[in-house]
């Protein structure tokens, strides 16, 4: 039950969210966007709720969303919006008949596109313009994972109440993606993108290509330390215990 | 004054990371030594208060291998004990003699004792002391101080960490330091699953300001638990021998049920202890736990010529004074370059953080200079004094919190 919740929860404010940055990372999901002006909202029955905006240009992205929409995709619970993401189930359409030619064809290559991004292989990581957009996505999907982890993962809830208060921000040199997350001290974490405030810790990356292989699993994350490649500053206890959630990601989506 | 670089050292880390999880592992990471490029990875040679790193740097130590080297690296008298036990006999097929004296000796020092078993690490003993306390109660739950640490055993480690599972957990309770109406609390919950309770003689987290006892505290929590039928269990690992001979529990004025002792008891060879009072030796006697190289012999040895030389020393008096003289120092200093410096701990194994910001920047700035100039403190960890260290050692290392300081706030600017 916790299990299909989190997942659910993940699958929408982690990985759907995505979408609202894609555009500005990657052209050509820009230019598929361009034109469309269409909300989409996810509603699980008796569970949680999402909504899509795409309008000139840009996707915006709302949680627990109650907004009228134009398309409506209903779930009779939370391991049936999982199973859509898992390709094994079909959504229930409650609205929007009329576009479900779109979310079949044009949203589907959009949401195609997210997962190529988020799904690498070791051919895709040797492409610098892919590791650019995937170094982004992902460090968006970990922050945003761990704000839902903390709430419902049994492990990573004792981890989250044993971490001290405080603004922990990660940054990729030289010139992002950044990211923060605020724990509150007893065990919440509200997260965002870009910077913000006077950080308790920082954890900085040295570049793009560290922040992508650690990300990715493809470093041993002492040895980076160890090497500069990866620094860390500050209450050093914040960023281990972010990391220990993080590790609780895999349990979830794979 | 000269600024140290760590080619060699890097370069040894490549290697180890390619073949040793990691590359260097668990409390030796360097991982929390903030910023990283301050610090050695590998040593060379060590003598008495100082070590030589790989690329021939030299070091004044305050973290004296995070404890167990207590009267200086290469002690003659230790290591003279040590080679001539290790001449006759070490590994064996059958136990030494040397460990019978041992226990005779820690009997008569340790008012606590009336008998003792040994082991090789800390968490060996910690270990024992929680199985007996369970054994001689027949319960289950333990009782230890949240952030306290007792070793890396599953039931030890905090939640969430990797190999360790939800149902190691399930019979330890946590509770804050100093506060009793937590422990009564549990006891009124729990108490008649209550085994133990297992905690330092004073609090000494990482990452944090250490907390002596309340006046009175542990007085309190050895009524409160002989009262419920539980064993108390001091965790003297860190802290034993720098204390009080007696043990830390003699310090602060009560007697547990059992303590557990290594880092400081021989001086750096690989030894621990549990002693305990007589009404839990059929206990012990029941609980099976052993080691390959628990009985090797000339650990023994060389714990009773540390113990022998820190009872000649007065070695907790004199490791208090010494730092009584390096945080005095060091917090005069501060103050003349605006920074307040907090000292907490013991004296014998001070903490110290700069008080002037609460993320630990300045703390880990001010430590790494402090190291690239020749003072190896590190910023997460309290430090520990030993024998070796020498008025002129803390004479040299606060010229170089002098110019750390100078340094930082070059780097930095005046907080």
């Amino acid at each position: 039950m916790i299990y299909d919740t989190l997942k659910a929860r993940l699958n929408l404010n982690a990985v759907l969210r995505n979408l609202e940055e894609l555009p500005d990372l990657d052209p050509e999901t820009a230019a598929m966007i361009k034109a469309w002006d269409i909300s989409i909202r996810f509603r699980v029955l008796r569970g949680i709720s999402a909504r899509l905006q795409f309008k000139d240009g840009r996707c915006t992205y709302e949680e627990n969303a109650k907004e009228a929409s134009d398309v409506v995709l209903f779930f009779l619970s939370h391991k049936h919006l999982n199973g859509m993401f898992d390709e094994k189930a079909p959504p229930i359409p409650l609205k929007g008949f009329k576009r479900l030619g779109f979310l079949k064809d044009e949203f589907s290559r959009v949401t195609k596109r997210l997962e190529y991004f988020l799904k690498p292989t070791p051919e895709l990581l040797e492409e610098p313009e892919y590791v650019r957009v995937n170094t982004a996505l992902t460090l968006s999907t970990a922050v945003h994972a761990a704000r839902e982890l903390v709430l419902l993962d049994p492990v990573a809830k004792q981890v989250g109440r044993q971490t001290p208060s405080g603004l922990l921000q990660i940054q990729v040199l030289p010139d992002g993606p950044n990211a923060w997350m605020q724990y509150d001290g007893k065990g919440g974490i509200v997260s965002g993108r870009g910077k913000n405030g006077t950080p308790a810790a920082t954890l900085t990356f040295r570049d793009r290509g560290v922040a992508c292989a650690l990300f990715n699993g493809k470093l041993d994350d002492f040895g980076a330390v160890a090497l500069g490649d990866v620094k860390l500053r500050g209450l050093v206890p914040i960023i281990d215990n972010t990391n220990l959630i993080l590790d609780r990601i895999p349990a979830y989506l794979q | 004054m000269k600024t140290y670089t760590y080619e060699n050292s890097t370069a040894w880390f490549k290697r180890a990371v390619k073949v040793i999880p990691c590359g260097i592992y668990g409390h030796f990471s360097p991982a929390p030594c903030v910023p990283v490029d301050a610090y050695p990875f590998f040593s060379e040679q060590a003598r008495g208060a100082r070590f030589w790193d790989v690329d021939g740097n030299e070091f004044i130590d305050y973290m004296c291998a995070y404890g167990p080297m207590v009267l200086g690296y290469g002690h003659p008298a230790v290591d003279e004990a040590y080679l001539k036990q290790r001449a006759e006999s070490d590994a064996n097929s059958i136990a030494s003699p040397r460990m019978v004296e041992l226990a005779e000796m820690l009997v008569d020092m340790i008012p606590t004792a009336d008998w003792a078993f040994f082991a090789r690490n800390g968490a060996d003993v910690t270990n024992m002391a929680v199985m007996v306390a369970r054994s001689a109660t027949g319960r289950k739950k333990i009782v230890t101080v949240k952030g306290g640490y007792h070793g890396t055993a599953p039931w030890m480690q905090a939640p969430g960490h990797h190999g360790v599972m939800e149902d190691d957990h399930q019979h330890v309770i946590r509770i804050p330091w100093n506060d009793l109406k937590a422990l009564e609390a549990v006891i009124a919950e729990h108490g008649k699953d209550i085994a133990g309770l297992i905690a330092t003689p004073y609090h000494h987290p990482v990452f944090a300001d250490n907390e002596l006892p309340a006046e009175g505290y542990w007085q309190q929590v050895t009524d409160m638990l002989h009262k419920n039928g539980s064993i108390v269990i001091v965790d003297d690992v860190r802290a034993g021998f720098r204390l009080h001979l007696g043990g830390s529990c003699e310090r602060y004025g009560f007697r547990p049920d059992l303590i557990a002792f290594s880092k400081a008891i021989a001086n750096g060879y690989a030894l621990s202890a549990l002693v305990g009072v007589d009404a839990l030796r059929v206990n012990a006697s029941k609980v099976f736990h052993t080691g390959s190289f628990w009985f090797c012999a000339g650990s023994f040895a060389a714990a009773m010529a540390c113990l022998k030389e820190l009872q000649r020393l007065d070695g907790p008096n004199l490791m208090r004074e010494l730092g009584r003289k390096l945080t005095d120092g060091i917090v005069s200093c501060a103050a003349s370059h605006g920074y307040t410096m907090k000292v907490s701990g013991e004296l014998s194994m001070p903490y110290l953080r700069i008080a002037n910001d609460d993320n630990m920047m300045l703390q880990q700035a001010w430590c790494g200079e402090c190291t690239r100039r020749g003072a190896f403190f590190t910023s997460h960890h309290n430090w520990f004094l030993s024998t070796a260290h020498t008025e002129e050692d803390i004479n040299r290392t606060l010229d170089i919190c002098d110019e750390a300081f100078k340094a930082m706030k070059e780097g930095l600017g005046a907080q």
